[in-house]
């Protein structure tokens, strides 16, 4: 375990000295910080716009982080020859790579509390104004605040999942081709129900068609599940135990796509 | 164990592990399914919104819209879209159908909103309605206009809003009081404002349906004791059509007659009076006098809509004229569709 903290905490530290990193967040924190403009986009709804323009930020710059991060972990130590000096010494592969990505994790869980942060101040901030103004809120400020913390814890685990996609796509590609994909696989996974849709066996397509899409639907990361805005918009009560289970399959896709990130690794040339 | 074995057994529990969570993804997606909290819209919806009319791919759903919705900002690109539609309106496009599906594709991308929905049913019930002179087209577009308030209702049914802007569009718009008063009544099962209780009353009245218009004055007045229209009202209602009413409902239908006749002398093209009298007529079963008040009422007040579809109703039961009106032509879809019952037995195709 030592040699995985230890490239773990390398890793950390090396993120926060990448000022591209550095710049994203403070762009998100900045675009959080003045959310409450838009909501002026919306009159009638400036709690619900204030909520959406936030969080939809946190995921957006979240996934900028994640995927530009998670594409150049490997392929840096292998362009910068470090990672022989790394695998020289008593570290497998695979420590290697789990150390990497939780490093980057523990950079990305840094990331969203801090901007998640910045979120809830701006939101206990104008929200009271905001609910003053509108009869569509009927909700208490402590009830949406605790709906608003679930959204993004749920964020971050989302996140995981996208790192994790970008990690192991840059155990085969170069960086660019990777983060390409790790963008096309993040837009098309949000969008997962729709093959599920075309695959239904109502519509008129063929049998072999119906099941490679249902099949492209198995395979997809669901990244609309740990999109909560819709509880969050209508007051309601989002479950710890619907959270829990979103976490596990969060974590579950995250295991299995650092396993086939992995089998990548090991069998490249370094 | 040999690498090729290794990496062999590596991809098993891959396979494996990916067949393992599917339950679990399974069950996730139907807590969300059971808790409501998908996204608003499928995907499949606002792609198929988006091809039913090509002149929005290029003008409604501009590639910033559609980063934005990918990015997660589904509620940033509904109101670019709204604003979108401004600008259509502000150059003098408002009505186009262009400016609808513009509206619509908001409607579908942020359903929370209630603006859009408002402003969408009003667009197709009032401005699309005026564009055409053909009433089975404007019944189109009433019957559009009140579906979309309908659906709209179905994405925000805790809220008052839609409810009371679908009666309202019944009361103004279709005439057709006694769904315009069931909406109503729907309305103010959430907080409102005060004039909404006193519609319901202007409802009942128009029916016309005197003392139930009377119960809810009282209600107004019991909530608001300062009240000066419902105390006008009240009293308007107990001087001029309570007598004709209750005659009416004793069968001594000449009487009532007589006693509402006394007040249309003081004011002849009064709306209610004209419609008080028309009913106590159809009651009495004097269908082709009804007809002629009824007619009365609808060339006296040209936007007394409900007086001209009880002219086309009564005069396509008497075999004296074809529908003209729009609104006749709307009630009559709803009963053919059982969604509304005719008080008069209309011929069926």
């Amino acid at each position: 375990m030592r040699p995985i903290y230890r490239v773990a905490k390398a890793t950390f530290h090396e993120a926060w000295r990448r000022r591209f990193l550095n710049g994203i967040l403070v762009f998100a924190i900045l675009i959080i910080g003045s959310s409450w403009v838009f909501a002026y986009l919306q009159p009638g709804a400036e709690l619900k716009m204030i909520i959406d323009v936030s969080l939809g930020a946190i995921r957006f710059f979240g996934m900028l982080i994640a995927v530009f991060m998670g594409t150049r972990l490997i392929p840096d130590e292998i362009e910068k020859r470090t990672i022989h000096t790394i695998l020289a010494k008593p570290v497998s592969r695979a420590q290697f790579l789990f150390g990497k990505y939780l490093g980057a994790a523990a950079t990305i869980l840094m990331n969203v509390a801090l901007m998640g942060a910045a979120f809830l101040i701006v939101f206990a901030v104008k929200a009271p104004q905001f609910k003053a103004m509108t009869t569509e809120s009927t909700m208490t400020m402590e009830f949406m605040s605790g709906n608003l913390v679930k959204a993004v814890i749920l964020i971050f685990f989302e996140l995981l999942v996208l790192l994790a996609i970008a990690v192991a796509s840059s155990t085969v590609f170069s960086w660019i081709i990777a983060s390409i994909f790790s963008f096309f696989v993040y837009f098309v996974g949000q969008m997962a129900e729709f093959f599920k849709q075309l695959a239904n066996p109502e519509r008129d397509i063929s049998h072999a068609a119906q099941v490679l899409l249902a099949t492209i639907y198995r395979l997809l990361p669901h990244f609309e599940i740990f999109d909560i805005r819709e509880a969050i918009m209508k007051d309601q009560f989002m479950p710890w135990d619907v959270m829990g289970k979103i976490i596990v399959q969060g974590i579950a896709y995250t295991v299995i796509v650092m396993l086939v990130g992995y089998l990548f690794f090991n069998e490249r040339e370094v | 164990m040999k690498s090729k074995n290794r990496r062999w057994v590596g991809w098993i529990i891959v396979l494996v592990l990916v067949v393992a969570i599917q339950p679990l993804s399974d069950r996730v997606n139907l807590d969300r399914l059971i808790l409501g909290v998908n996204p608003p819209t499928p995907w499949t919806r606002i792609l198929a919104a988006g091809g039913k009319d090509s002149k929005l791919a290029v003008t409604g759903v501009t590639g910033v819209i559609v980063g934005a919705v990918l990015g997660g900002f589904r509620e940033v690109a509904a109101s670019m879209l709204w604003m979108k539609s401004h600008e259509l309106w502000d150059k003098g496009e408002g009505a186009s159908v262009e400016a609808l599906w513009v509206m619509r594709l908001t409607t579908l991308l942020d359903p929370h909103w209630l603006e859009p929905w408002r402003m969408t049913g009003w667009h197709l019930a009032y401005n699309l309605y005026v564009e055409t002179d053909d009433p089975k087209l404007r019944a189109e577009f009433l019957q559009m206009g009140v579906d979309c308030l309908k659906e709209g209702i179905s994405w925000n049914p805790d809220r008052y809003d839609l409810y009371f802007e679908l009666g309202w569009t019944y009361f103004d718009k279709v005439r057709d009081f006694e769904e315009a008063t069931k909406w109503l009544i729907a309305s103010i099962q959430f907080p409102h404002p005060e004039f909404a209780d006193r519609m319901i009353a202007h409802a009942f009245e128009r029916q016309p349906d005197m003392p139930r218009a009377l119960d809810w004055y009282d209600y107004c007045l019991k909530r608001n004791p300062t009240d000066g229209t419902a105390t006008g009202a009240t009293i308007t209602i107990r001087e001029r059509y309570m007598p004709a009413w209750r005659l009416m409902t004793e069968q001594r239908y000449d009487e009532a007659l007589a006693a509402i006749e006394k007040w249309l002398q003081v004011e002849p093209n009064s709306q209610l009076g004209l419609h008080l009298k028309a009913t106590i007529l159809e009651k009495a079963g004097r269908l082709r006098d009804a007809y002629v008040v009824w007619k009365l009422a609808a060339d006296t007040h040209a936007l007394n809509a409900h007086a001209a579809a009880k002219v086309d109703e009564l005069g396509v039961k008497l075999g004296i004229s074809t529908p003209k009106s729009a609104q006749y032509i709307f009630r009559e879809r709803q009963a053919r569709q059982g969604r509304r019952e005719m008080k008069v037995d209309i011929p069926m195709e």
